[in-house]
């Protein structure tokens, strides 16, 4: 008989019900659209973060030893240390946050200098990785590749990349090759002289790209790791790693710790400013969707109230009469709530269906690209639909019950 | 014979002004059928939703079936209305988007239990058996309050009360109900009916007139002619106040 009621008085007041169902899914849609969007531009946003470069910054930890006589100092002294090159598979390896590890650099830095009309100048030069493959350490079916394409794609680089096997290459920063005068296919001549042996090594390089990044790289000589090392006799050494790492809730921190636990001689340090910078924009973009979310809900619930409020002015006739044949507080309070609870359902629905085609929309429109829908958002716009729909019928359910029989059921 | 209906000075007031009833005391038997007449706004309608149960008084007491139905609070009284009491109305109070079936088998909803069977024979007794699965809006008058009559006797209350059962209706139509609710006493139901209408006052065995909230006259006290006292009574007064008679 419930069911019966209820179905019959829904089938009855098909406009006011749409009324009803439309101002819940109007709410629905933008919770559903806007919750599949924050989850989908995350990730999306992340990515284009991680243009700007890493993130995490390793450097070996050092000691630092006082010098000099009690009650006077001569200052400190700071012993260099590397990181092993062979530890640097363990990276992408760490416990929680492997698969946010995007890829990292290392660095083994050195002074050279380069034969240049006849003088000498001295530049920093960098070995690094470019693309380099790590054969034993398969994500998915492949090798993983990481190097600096793949954790600085704000490099601007005119010529060519150099393959990591390639010993005869160089990227020139574009500082230095315009004070060089340096062009693409020009080769050049550099020398480096071993402080501590003081043997002097000469290699000749061919310019295969002029980089310009408006950082520190631009006055910066880029080669292969291994040439480094073997320039300046340091086989298997890296002065640093830059680690770029995706982070959606941005625990950089926490990936951080991760890797110091894996390499415990070196010390993870985060580049704050672009990780806060990041978490600013990522916890903005969630407030502005939460408000704009709580404002569209609390205006499909008013919506919903004031329906809900005139059909029990326009029923109070029918509920003074079921109170006259005996139907108890929680009988009327059940019947309406449940009217409620079919509406929030259909809207909550529907306001899923549409808000992923908002979702679909805002994605094309705004950032240029599609949104996959979320299953589980389907379930939570249902139910904070429901949640909605009942809190919003609840003071009509109560002046429902308010009704006097006597009153309402008086001839006319 | 035992009261089943016993009011003690009953009063009711809607605001500080309006007075609707004063000081009502009235004993009504198990089986009676009560008319109670009176002008507009003399408090029958009043009376009648004191004791259904469906309002309360401003002071005084009403027993029903033992039950002293003025210290119930709402939920019990509600109990008490679906257990005691069978409710027709002029307007017939049929929920529009049930059918004749179902308006019926709601008051047994509400009364814990559905028996569709039963439903139906109530609906057959009132010559609605072949309009089960029509809606109120299908029916006319006649057939509409057919169902309410339905409605109110199919949780066996023991007390009917009916305000202005035919007052919508034709002659035509007034006479099958009235025939209906003669049989419902002789069944045994006591019946309370509200109506201007004479014809169908006279109808039952006592005959009570209301004025300005009084109880003017009770044809049980009148020792000679008790009916046709109250009857006479009733015609000359309305005739002095210059209103139509049936």
């Amino acid at each position: 008989m419930f069911l019966q009621i209820l179905a019959r008085s829904l089938a009855k007041r098909k406009s006011r019900v749409a009324i009803a169902i439309i101002a819940v899914l109007m709410g629905a849609s933008m919770t559903s659209g806007l919750l599949t969007v924050t989850n989908g531009i995350e990730e999306k946003l992340a990515l284009e973060f991680r243009k700007f470069g890493s993130n995490i910054l390793l450097v070996p930890k050092s000691d630092t030893i006082e010098v000099g006589f009690p009650g006077m100092s001569f200052g400190s002294v700071t012993e260099q240390r590397y990181i092993d090159e062979s530890d640097l598979w363990k990276v992408k390896k760490i416990d929680n946050w492997s698969a946010n590890i995007l890829g990292f650099a290392p660095f083994l830095y050195q002074v050279v200098q380069i034969e240049h009309d006849g003088n000498s100048q001295n530049v920093v030069l960098a070995g690094t990785y470019f693309n380099q493959e790590f054969p034993d350490l398969i994500i998915g079916d492949e090798p993983w590749i990481t190097g600096i394409k793949k954790i600085a794609p704000y490099w601007s680089l005119e010529g060519s990349w150099i393959d990591d096997n390639d010993n005869k290459s160089l990227i020139a920063g574009v500082s230095v090759a315009e004070k060089l005068n340096l062009e693409l296919g020009q080769l050049i001549t550099l020398s480096y002289e071993n402080p501590e042996t003081r043997e002097k090594i000469t290699e000749q390089f061919t310019v295969a790209g002029i980089v310009s990044t408006g950082g520190a790289e631009d006055s910066q000589l880029f080669v292969t790791l291994p040439i480094a090392q073997k320039l300046s006799d340091r086989p298997g050494k890296v002065h640093s790693v830059q680690v770029s790492a995706l982070c959606i809730a941005c625990p950089a921190e926490l990936m951080g710790e991760e890797i110091e636990k894996k390499l415990p001689y070196v010390q993870a340090k985060t580049v704050k400013h672009l990780v806060s910078t990041e978490m600013l924009i990522m916890n903005q973009l969630g407030r502005m969707m939460l408000l704009i979310t709580i404002v569209a809900l609390a205006a499909s619930g008013m919506g919903i109230m004031t329906t809900t409020m005139t059909t029990v002015i326009e029923r109070r006739k029918e509920i003074g009469l079921m109170k006259s044949i005996g139907a108890e507080n929680a009988k009327i309070a059940a019947i309406f709530l449940a009217e409620s609870l079919v509406i929030g359902t259909i809207g909550g629905l529907s306001g899923y269906l549409l808000g992923n085609v908002l979702a679909q929309y805002i994605g094309k429109t705004v950032f240029g690209t599609p949104i996959t829908p979320i299953l589980y958002i389907l379930p939570l716009t249902i139910g904070i639909s429901l949640l909605i729909t009942v809190l919003a019928s609840i003071l009509p359910v109560k002046r429902a019950t308010m009704v006097e029989p006597a009153i309402v059921l008086k001839g006319e | 014979m035992k009261s089943q209906i016993l009011l003690k000075s009953v009063t009711k007031n809607y605001d500080a002004h309006t007075r609707a009833l004063n000081n009502i005391s009235l004993k009504i038997s198990k089986g009676e059928w009560v008319s109670i007449i009176g002008p507009s706004g003399s408090g029958k309608t009043t009376l009648l939703n004191l004791i259904s149960g469906l309002d309360t008084p401003s002071s005084g007491t009403i027993n029903i079936n033992d039950t002293e139905i003025t210290s119930l609070n709402e939920k019990l009284l509600t109990k008490f209305r679906r257990e005691n009491v069978g409710l027709i109305f002029q307007q017939y109070h049929l929920i529009p988007y049930l059918n004749a079936l179902e308006n019926v088998t709601i008051a047994q909803y509400f009364h814990g239990m559905v028996d569709e069977k039963r439903a139906q024979v109530a609906l057959e007794r009132v010559g609605l058996g072949h309009r089960l699965s029509h809606r109120p809006a299908q029916l006319s008058g006649g057939e509409q309050q057919r169902v309410c009559i339905s409605r109110a006797l199919i949780n066996e209350p023991s007390i009917i009360f009916a305000d202005e059962p035919t007052g919508n209706l034709d002659i035509k139509n007034g006479e099958v109900i009235i025939k209906i609710l003669k049989e419902l006493v002789n069944e045994g139901h006591t019946l309370v009916l509200v109506t201007h209408n004479m014809n169908i006052a006279k109808q039952g065995e006592r005959i009570i007139e209301l004025v300005d909230g009084e109880l003017s006259k009770d044809s049980l006290e009148a020792k000679d002619a008790p009916l046709a006292g109250v009857i006479s009574e009733y015609i000359r007064n309305e005739k002095t106040h210059g209103k139509n008679l049936p």
